[in-house]
C-alpha cells in the first residue's frame, strides 16, 4: 500500500524559490528594548564608550536581534485567530499536515550591525522532506535566511527548520 | 561597566561557563513578546492557551529562551570576544515561574587566520529537563593581541 505524501504538488513546487524578503533599518531603541526584556545589560549594546574601547565604531545590535530588525507590519485583522502574523513561513501550508511547530535555527554571523544600519533579508525554501519520526510521519521544511547591509555586505546567514505533522 | 575580558589561551575543552539562571514572570514574557512583534496569545492568553493549545499555563517564547541563552555566552565572552555560530533546537516548553538555567561547556579550540575559535555545547534547562539543546562557536582574542 502506497501511502499518500503529506506534501502536497504546490508545496513541492516552491523548494528553491524565495519564500519572503524584507528590509528594515537597525534601531538600537529597540534593540536595548529587546536586551532590557532579555535582562541583557551588556555595555557593547548600550556603551558608546565601551564599545569604541573594544575596537567597534559605536554600540552595535545584539546578533540575535537581527532578524526582528526587517520584521513588518501587520494590521490586526490580518492576524491569525492566534494572534500570530504567519509571515515568517512564505505562506506554506500543508493541508495534510496543519500542526506546525519551530525545529531549530542555525545562524553564522559575519559583521556587526548598527544604528541606522539598512538590513534586507532574503529567504529562500531551501527542502521540503518528509519524514518517519518516533510519532509518526511528519514534514521537515528548511528555510535558507541571508541578511545583507546598505554595503552589501554578509552580515548573517541563517537556517530555519519548522515540523509539520498531521 | 568594566568587565574582564576571556582569552583563547585561557579557555580548555570541558571548561564550564557560569550558569545563567532565570525565571521568567509574566511582565517579561510580555516585554519580549512586545520587543518582537509578537502576537502569539500563548505567551499572554491564559484561557487561549489552556483551551485552544492545550498547555497549563502560558508559555516562555522559544526566542526568549534562544536569547538567554546567547547571554550566557556574550556575557562571558567580554567585549572583545564575538559571537560567530549560534545553534539551538526548540525541544521542550517551559511555563512562566519556572527556574530556567542556561548552561555551555567548552568542547573544543582552534586557530583559524590567527583568529581564536571555541566551539561549546549550549543548553537551556529546568532541572534536568534539556529544553533548548545547542552549539556555538566564538571568537576569543588572543593574549598579546591588541588590535
Amino acid at each position: 500500500m502506497t501511502e499518500q505524501s503529506l506534501i502536497d504538488a504546490e508545496s513541492a513546487s516552491r523548494v528553491g524559490t524565495v519564500a519572503a524578503t524584507a528590509t528594515g533599518e537597525v534601531n538600537r531603541r529597540d534593540w536595548q528594548r529587546w536586551a532590557a526584556a532579555v535582562g541583557d545589560h551588556n555595555p557593547l549594546w548600550f556603551d558608546p564608550e565601551y564599545a569604541r574601547a573594544q575596537g567597534y565604531r559605536d554600540i552595535i545590535c545584539p546578533p540575535l536581534y537581527l532578524q526582528y530588525v526587517v520584521l513588518g507590519v501587520t494590521a490586526l485583522d490580518g492576524l491569525r485567530p492566534d494572534g500570530s502574523s504567519g509571515a515568517a513561513s512564505g505562506g506554506l501550508a500543508f493541508p495534510r499536515a496543519p500542526r506546525r511547530m519551530a525545529g531549530g535555527e542555525s545562524t553564522s554571523f559575519f559583521g556587526a550591525a548598527y544604528h541606522r544600519d539598512e538590513i534586507e533579508m532574503v529567504r529562500t525554501i531551501e527542502s521540503i522532506v518528509e519524514k518517519q519520526g518516533r510519532s509518526g510521519r511528519f514534514v521537515l521544511v528548511t528555510w535558507r535566511t541571508v541578511y545583507r547591509n546598505q554595503r552589501r555586505e554578509l552580515v548573517a546567514e541563517a537556517t530555519t527548520s519548522m515540523i509539520a505533522r498531521p | 561597566m568594566a568587565r574582564e575580558q576571556v582569552f583563547y589561551e585561557d579557555v580548555h575543552p570541558g571548561d564550564a561557563l557560569p550558569t545563567l539562571t532565570v525565571t521568567v514572570d509574566e511582565r517579561q514574557l510580555f516585554f519580549f513578546s512586545a520587543a518582537t512583534y509578537n502576537g502569539h496569545r500563548i505567551h499572554y492568553d491564559k484561557d487561549w492557551a489552556r483551551t485552544v493549545e492545550g498547555y497549563d499555563d502560558v508559555i516562555v517564547q522559544g526566542p526568549l529562551q534562544a536569547a538567554l541563552l546567547a547571554r550566557a555566552i556574550t556575557d562571558w565572552i567580554g567585549g572583545r570576544g564575538r559571537l560567530v555560530e549560534y545553534a539551538v533546537q526548540n525541544r521542550a516548553i517551559a511555563f512562566a515561574g519556572e527556574e530556567l538555567s542556561f548552561t555551555c561547556v567548552v568542547t573544543g579550540k582552534r586557530l583559524a587566520d590567527n583568529t581564536g575559535l571555541v566551539d561549546l555545547d549550549i543548553a537551556g534547562r529546568r532541572d534536568d529537563t534539556v529544553l533548548m539543546p545547542g552549539t556555538a562557536t566564538v571568537a576569543l582574542p588572543l593574549r598579546g593581541d591588541r588590535s
